[in-house]
């Protein structure tokens, strides 16, 4: 736990030469830098006996020291979080500690728990006890620990050409501080992230104290402003909404991801995968143009453009006014093809069968008025309150789209501003095209950026302040019902950085503060608590004092806090309000339908729709330097280290392009060259481009150059989608590294898939694909051991996000190998998501199956290779022995499942040091020429076993033992445990009546399970 | 020279004999030790250089691939087996052609291969040479190559007796062992005959200590005779064994396109196939410029041939059965990985393969062709690279679409894997023009040999030809 009692220690040696040497003074002359440094601890005399000891040379000295000590505070936060000096309590050298925080999702706080390794963070896991993870955890979220040891991070203070130390810029800031302050921040504005975080808004109102006339503008490119907005129109307040998936028995998503990543998609994801398995099974409809992780769950998914969305909307609300909801009548609307009204029809039969059992859900990228309308639906299915949940939230940054930078844009072209404070990320980049932010930004004075990284804002701004990462500051955020976490440091800052709650204390001049303080003492007040007394004398600020005096009410709770990860009791009350028909009404005759005029009316057939999307790696682009993700296989299609124009393969043909075909895409005058990808299930006549990719400003990863830059064609009043693009080929082509290159099945069993009651009626099919197989070997009885491990995945939970692939490379230090060895088909990813698609490829079903070393009982592998390098164990893992392997690759050529991943070259001798840090030390880091695989998380079976042993035992409990991919695994799908415990889940799930054998007929015995995918389709559609 | 080439009257029974003429031994002997004794050659020196160029390219090519590891290779996943084991096998089976020659025509008693089984046998040397390499040089950490070879050590740690691969390395290793005893003990007179007729000091102590004291002796000869046969009679079975575990590599695993029980006799004829093609395509330059072919004649071009038109047809008939039991054996995997074969992105290299080693050896039914020299070269070449074709078939198409199609890939060569190839047949023919220059590339003793054979044997027929000497 981080401590305040401890003083930084002066003239402590790094312990490696990998990390910079933080800026130190000793005296305040120094620190405004018009003294030369002085060597040595202290000032001179200090050390030495004053010849005569009189009473005012000995208070001198005393009051030296006194102001020493406390102007250490000054720094940028010194708070050190372990102390290595002497072994810190709680702390085994090679036991992991376990700290909980919470990660930042678009705003939102999603609880997190770090595995620390002697003070290093190494990996993220979702907190089970957060309501937004309930113990799953996103791959960006996961990939996000890697941002923290990014080698090109911003590493310091600069102002122009020169290094600020902390101080100094607290120096230089109160300066201009105080011109602001004349005109009461007039000219003085922020540009933020839209948050949640209570101590960053408590921060922001005190600074609107001080600066009545200073503004906070919030931007994201990928805020939730239309849900916002849709909701203000609604209900007439900003709701949030929450969805409880749990009792959704019949659910219509509208463009929605709610599954992939949009809103609570972790805990919605655990909610509606529960809601597969079991007996009550629910039914998903997805309206959507593109394929997304939850169109791939859809029991019918209704492909049509963005614009097309909400008419669908409106016919199924048409259809459910003739269902007995007549009030619903108003919104209906011209519906559009005869097809799309018998769809539209069957859903709201089947919406209204389950009046209060089912669920509307809107996306984020659709306006304002498809969510009032979705809210609409909800209130007269009686929904509302049910499956879906308004609540107050934190209620502001709720407009964080284009509106308020288009007004911050004028400001600054009127040469209305003097301090432009950023700390948004990258709005440069991330701008609609038509605000030319880059070259207004670049007219303010006095920028000052907030960044994690160098980025095309930071180098427009003539301040550039390094930003902490999340697992190296203090901080808070709450999630869309109000429950707060706090945000606790895992490491000292790596490098002079300083976190968004530091930055704006400075502005209330309470730079030398420290977040940690501001933070908690925030958290106090919040709590109605009095702020403790002011610390007297030289000995309380050194922070003595909360041994003596008892702990209060707050500072008990606070640890409890910390350690479970989620404030107590702080989650909100949902609100009950009723809707405003009438605003709805208008709100949705207000919409114009400019895409599909352009598409319908036009006629010709290059003008197409064009859609932007959050790339699933990258997001709106902050994760480009990110090596994990970049190499992460997008979800649906399997593109890594670029994004692609998606394109559908009807539209493909008509523009007579193939995967890598550069199209040139025109649109409002500006020209962007876009390779295509041909997506199955895509709308005709659209192009969906992601967000993300084709930054100029990058590191080391970034510096091929990857992706193109769709937000070059957004513009501030089309956000999401729009008409009027046109497509064309070029000739060009460029090379796309995708993981996967074949996506049908070739009628072979290997992703089952059927509908719940085709299964039913013919479950005896799959007992040919499981069971005992003949074989000439002898027998081994595993039975006979304590412990017999197995993996179970159920294909009916599985959404497909990947969450495994990163955490099990995040868990078994897995190299990058980059774009040009996964062109050539060398990626190492231990177990990858494979996705089929069933049915035309128009309009296709998909089945996703995560696939890593199945552990075969009768393990081709192993008999072949030459030297013993893979060999069982008793427990009956496939084992792999780097240091025997002499990789022949026998082993892979005779594996069927083609799980094992061979170093073809030497992935792993270039990491960086500081990237070093994010490895585990439990897992060997592979060589050249060795083979290696899934090996069910060997290192935390040992970890179990010595647990058990220790206590005495042989057999490890059944559940005790969780790999990191079913941990990570939101949806639950992936179950790991002891076979030979007949209570465990794992146990269980073996003998279910799903359960199959991926290529059984081979006789492999392989301990990975599978469970079929059932589907839940209409009768009525089929 | 003899000029009994133009003056010998043909024979209507046996219109291609396989010595023309009845040179004495002396002209026997000058005109094999030309090529050792006789001076430099400008062609041998051209192609010598160009040779060298191209073995310059393997050494860094092989460089490359130490330094860099076998991700310099095209190699992938799924395809982790591609050139490498494919030019393995191709080297290996070319290998094949020298011990047939050797030792089973000798065992036969089959006169012809006397005057080709040198040559053969050095070309097997080579090519073992080339080939061992290969299993080397494509392990991920060639440094470790000997944990294959079971010794004792303290960790008591063997090599794992049911992989194929340990028993690739006895096998491959003994074959090597053996061939290049042979091929020295057949040296041996020989290069005895070198020493009593090289002209500088130098070769007759080099020569002469080659030759371990070879006097001609009737002793001598007796316990050479008994060792050469010996030998014969060891390698015969391994012209058998080598190819059937090197198939085993394939066989032993449930790839489908390799787990196959026709493998071990498919490959057996298919290198020999490709053996006697390679020993053709070298041999009518060889003779040509050398001078040989009054030793070297039709009739063992005629013959090499026939063997090349019977393997061929096994081969094709290995093809035809492996998919005859795709179809019978109803097994998915199987039949799609042949129906891969014709439809699939490697379609271009399949019939490739069906038109050198089904088509070409088609023209072998014809007298006239097999002895037009022009079209056996060409026909030779074209087995050639079928037979790598079909390694090649065997080795990266099986792997690149096996079950789960999610981990279907592609292959593609790089320039290290085109400059292993092409450099070490660059290198093979760099150890070839060597061993022309500085060793008897037909046995001289043999072939003399063989003429008081065929004096005695012929003598009601030849009687006419076969006073010619005396």
């Amino acid at each position: 736990m981080p401590s305040l009692g401890s003083l930084p220690i002066y003239g402590q040696k790094r312990p490696s030469g990998t990390l910079p040497e933080k800026q130190h003074w000793q005296t305040l002359d120094e620190l405004g830098g018009t003294a030369p440094v002085q060597r040595g601890e202290f000032p001179d005399g200090a050390a030495e006996t004053p010849a005569g000891f009189t009473r005012r040379g000995f208070l001198q000295v005393l009051g030296a020291s006194a102001a020493l000590a406390s102007l250490s505070a000054c720094r940028p936060p010194r708070e050190h979080v372990v102390s290595y000096v002497r072994r810190p309590e709680g702390v085994t050298p090679s036991l992991p500690l376990f700290f909980a925080t919470a990660g930042n999702h678009r705003g939102y706080g999603v609880g997190l728990v770090v595995e620390s390794r002697e003070g290093r963070p190494t990996k993220l896991e979702g907190n089970r006890d957060h309501p937004a993870s309930l113990g799953g955890i996103s791959p960006v979220l996961q990939a996000s620990i890697l941002d923290l040891y990014e080698p090109n991070r911003v590493k310091g203070i600069r102002h122009g050409r020169s290094d600020l130390s902390f101080a100094a810029f607290l120096q230089e800031l109160s300066k201009l501080l105080e011109k602001h302050g004349q005109d009461g921040g007039a000219r003085l504005r922020f540009l933020v992230e839209p948050t949640t975080s209570p101590t960053l808004l408590d921060l922001r109102s005190r600074i609107l104290q001080r600066f009545p006339q200073a503004r906070f503008d919030a931007w994201s490119p990928l805020s939730e402003e239309s849900a916002h907005e849709g909701a203000r129109i609604a209900f007439g307040q900003a709701l949030e909404t929450s969805y409880r998936l749990e009792g959704a028995d019949v659910i219509l998503a509208l463009d929605a991801d709610f599954l992939g990543g949009e809103g609570e998609h972790l805990r919605n994801a655990r909610a509606f995968a529960r809601r597969r398995a079991g007996e009550a099974m629910n039914r998903l409809y997805v309206a959507e143009p593109a394929f997304t992780i939850t169109g791939g769950m859809a029991d019918h998914r209704f492909r049509m453009k963005a614009s097309e969305v909400l008419g669908f909307g409106r016919a199924v609300a048409a259809a459910l006014a003739g269902q007995g909801m007549g009030e619903l009548g108003a919104f209906g609307g011209p519906s559009g093809s005869a097809a799309l009204r018998r769809q539209a029809e069957v859903v709201a039969k089947d919406l209204a069968r389950a009046r209060g059992r089912s669920l509307v859900v809107a996306g984020a990228r659709q306006p304002a008025a498809v969510h009032a309308l979705a809210h609409a639906l909800n209130a007269s299915l009686g929904n509302a309150g049910r499956t879906v949940l308004y609540f107050p939230g934190s209620g502001t940054d709720r407009d964080a789209g284009p509106g308020r930078l288009q007004r911050l844009a004028k400001e600054l072209e009127g040469g209305a501003v003097d301090t432009l404070v950023v700390t948004a990320w990258n709005p440069v980049y991330t701008a609609p095209a038509d605000l030319r932010f880059g070259e207004l930004l670049a007219k303010v004075p006095n920028a000052i950026s907030l960044a994690l990284r160098e980025d095309e804002t930071s180098k427009r701004c003539g301040w550039v302040v390094g930003a902490s990462h999340p697992l190296e500051s203090w901080g808070d955020l709450r999630g869309r019902d109000g429950t707060a976490a706090i945000v606790q440091p895992l490491i000292a800052p790596l490098h002079a950085t300083v976190s968004e709650v530091d930055l704006l204390a400075a502005f209330l001049g309470e730079g030398d503060r420290g977040a940690y303080g501001i933070v908690r003492e925030g958290w106090r007040a919040r709590q109605g608590e009095a702020p403790p007394p002011p610390p007297t004398g030289v000995v309380a600020a050194a922070g003595e004092t909360a041994e003596r005096v008892p702990p209060t009410a707050f500072e008990r709770g606070w640890e409890t806090w910390l350690a479970a990860g989620v404030v107590a009791n702080s989650a909100m009350q949902p609100v009950v309000t009723a809707i405003d028909a009438g605003r709805i009404a208008q709100a949705i005759a207000a919409v114009r339908a400019p895409a599909s005029a352009a598409s319908s009316g036009a006629g010709s057939a290059d003008v197409l729709e064009v859609a932007f999307a959050p790339d699933e790696k990258v997001q709106d682009g902050r994760h480009l330097e990110n090596p994990w993700l970049q190499e992460f296989p997008h979800p649906v299609t399997k593109l890594t280290w670029d994004n692609a124009a998606y394109v559908s393969p009807a539209t493909a043909k008509r523009l007579g392009v193939a995967d890598g075909d550069v199209l040139e895409l025109g649109y409002r005058g500006k020209v962007l060259r876009a390779p295509a990808l041909v997506m199955a299930g895509h709308a005709d006549d659209a192009v969906t481009l992601p967000l993300g990719y084709g930054q100029e400003v990058v590191g080391a990863v970034g510096e091929s150059g990857l992706g193109f830059d769709a937000y070059a064609l957004r513009h501030s009043d089309a956000p999401w989608f729009d008409g009027g693009l046109t497509a064309k080929r070029t000739g060009d082509s460029h090379p796309l590294a995708i993981t996967q290159g074949h996506f049908r099945m070739e009628g072979r069993d290997i992703a089952l898939a059927y509908g719940a009651d085709e299964f039913r009626h013919g479950k005896e099919a799959l007992e040919h694909l499981r069971g005992p197989q003949p074989t000439l070997l002898p027998e081994v009885d595993y039975a006979a051991q304590p412990n017999k491990w197995g993996m179970q995945i159920d294909l009916t939970k599985c959404i497909g996000c990947g969450a495994c692939t990163v955490a099990c490379q995040a868990e078994n230090n897995i190299p990058v190998v980059g774009k040009d060895q996964v062109l050539v088909g060398r990626e190492m990813n231990w177990i990858r998501v494979d996705r089929y698609f069933e049915g035309p490829a128009e309009d296709p079903q998909s089945v996703t199956q995560p696939l890593a070393c199945v552990h075969c009982e009768m393990a081709p592998c192993e008999y072949v290779c030459p030297v013993n390098a893979t060999v069982h164990s008793d427990e009956g893992i496939n084992t792999m022995v780097y240091n025997r392997c002499v990789g022949t690759r026998y082993c892979s050529n005779n594996c069927p499942y083609k799980v094992r991943r061979f170093n073809y070259l030497s992935y792993t001798a270039d990491i960086p040091p500081l990237v070093q840090l994010a490895m585990n030390p439990d897992v060997t880091v592979r060589a050249r020429g060795v083979m290696e695989k899934c090996t069910y998380c060997t290192q935390r079976i040992e970890r179990a076993r010595i647990s058990t042993r220790v206590e005495g035992g042989k057999k490890i409990p059944g559940d005790a033992v969780v790999s990191a991919c079913a941990q990570a695994c939101p949806a639950e799908a992936i179950v790991f445990g002891n076979l030979n415990d007949p209570d465990s889940k794992v146990a269980k799930l073996a003998n279910d009546e799903r359960r199959y054998d991926l290529l059984h007929e081979l006789g492999t015995r392989p301990r990975t399970g599978y469970l079929v995918r059932l589907r839940n389709p209409n009768p009525e559609l089929a | 020279m003899t000029t009994a080439t133009t003056l010998e009257p043909p024979d209507p029974l046996d219109p291609t004999p396989v010595l023309v003429g009845r040179p004495d031994d002396r002209a026997l002997t000058d005109s094999l030790l030309e090529p050792v004794l006789g001076p430099t050659k400008r062609g041998w020196a051209i192609l010598l250089l160009v040779l060298l160029c191209g073995m310059g390219f393997w050494l860094v090519a092989l460089g490359t691939t130490l330094f860099v590891g076998v991700g310099a290779w095209g190699n992938n996943q799924p395809v982790a087996w591609a050139f490498d084991i494919t030019n393995f096998v191709w080297w290996i089976g070319i290998g094949h052609a020298g011990t047939l020659i050797s030792a089973i025509l000798l065992l036969f008693q089959q006169k012809w291969r006397t005057s080709i089984n040198r040559f053969a046998e050095a070309m097997t040397l080579f090519a073992v040479a080339m080939a061992g390499l290969y299993p080397v040089i494509h392990l991920g950490r060639p440094w470790l190559a000997w944990w294959l070879i079971p010794y004792p050590s303290t960790t008591q740690m063997w090599p794992n007796f049911k992989s194929a691969l340990p028993w690739d390395v006895f096998a491959i290793s003994t074959y090597a062992t053996v061939s290049f005893l042979f091929w020295y003990l057949g040296l041996i007179p020989d290069l005895a005959t070198l020493r009593d007729h090289a002209k500088s000091r130098t070769r007759r102590v080099v020569y002469g200590i080659m030759s371990f004291g070879w006097r001609g002796s009737a002793r001598h000869w007796k316990h050479w005779r008994i060792g050469y046969l010996l030998l014969a009679g060891l390698s015969t079975p391994l012209v058998l064994s080598v190819h059937t575990i090197v198939s085993f590599d394939f066989a032993i695993s449930q790839l489908p396109g390799w787990h196959t029980t026709i493998f071990p006799p498919y490959f057996v004829a298919g290198a020999i196939f490709s053996g006697f093609a390679m020993v053709v395509t070298l041999m009518i330059p060889a003779r040509s410029f050398f001078g040989f072919k009054h030793v070297v004649t039709e009739k063992h071009l005629d013959n090499m041939a026939k063997v090349m038109l019977a393997t061929g047809l096994m081969v094709s008939y290995g093809y035809a059965m492996e998919h005859f039991m795709a179809w019978y054996s109803g097994n998915p995997y199987e039949q799609f990985a042949f129906l891969n074969r014709w439809t699939g992105p490697y379609q271009g290299i399949w019939f490739m393969q069906l038109f050198c080693n089904v088509v070409t050896p088609q023209v072998f039914w014809f007298p006239k062709l097999r002895r037009n020299v022009y079209v056996l070269w060409i026909a030779s070449i074209l087995i050639n690279v079928g037979m790598w074709a079909e390694r090649f078939i065997i080795v990266a198409v099986s792997l690149h679409r096996d079950f789960i199609p999610s981990s279907w890939g592609m292959y593609a060569p790089t320039w290290v894997d085109w400059g292993l190839l092409f450099g070490s047949m660059a290198t093979f023919g760099v150890l070839f023009l060597l061993f022309l220059r500085f060793l008897p590339a037909i046995p001289i003793s043999e072939v003399k040999e063989l003429r008081r054979e065929l004096d005695h044997h012929g003598h009601g027929v030849h009687s006419a030809i076969s006073t010619e000497e005396g």
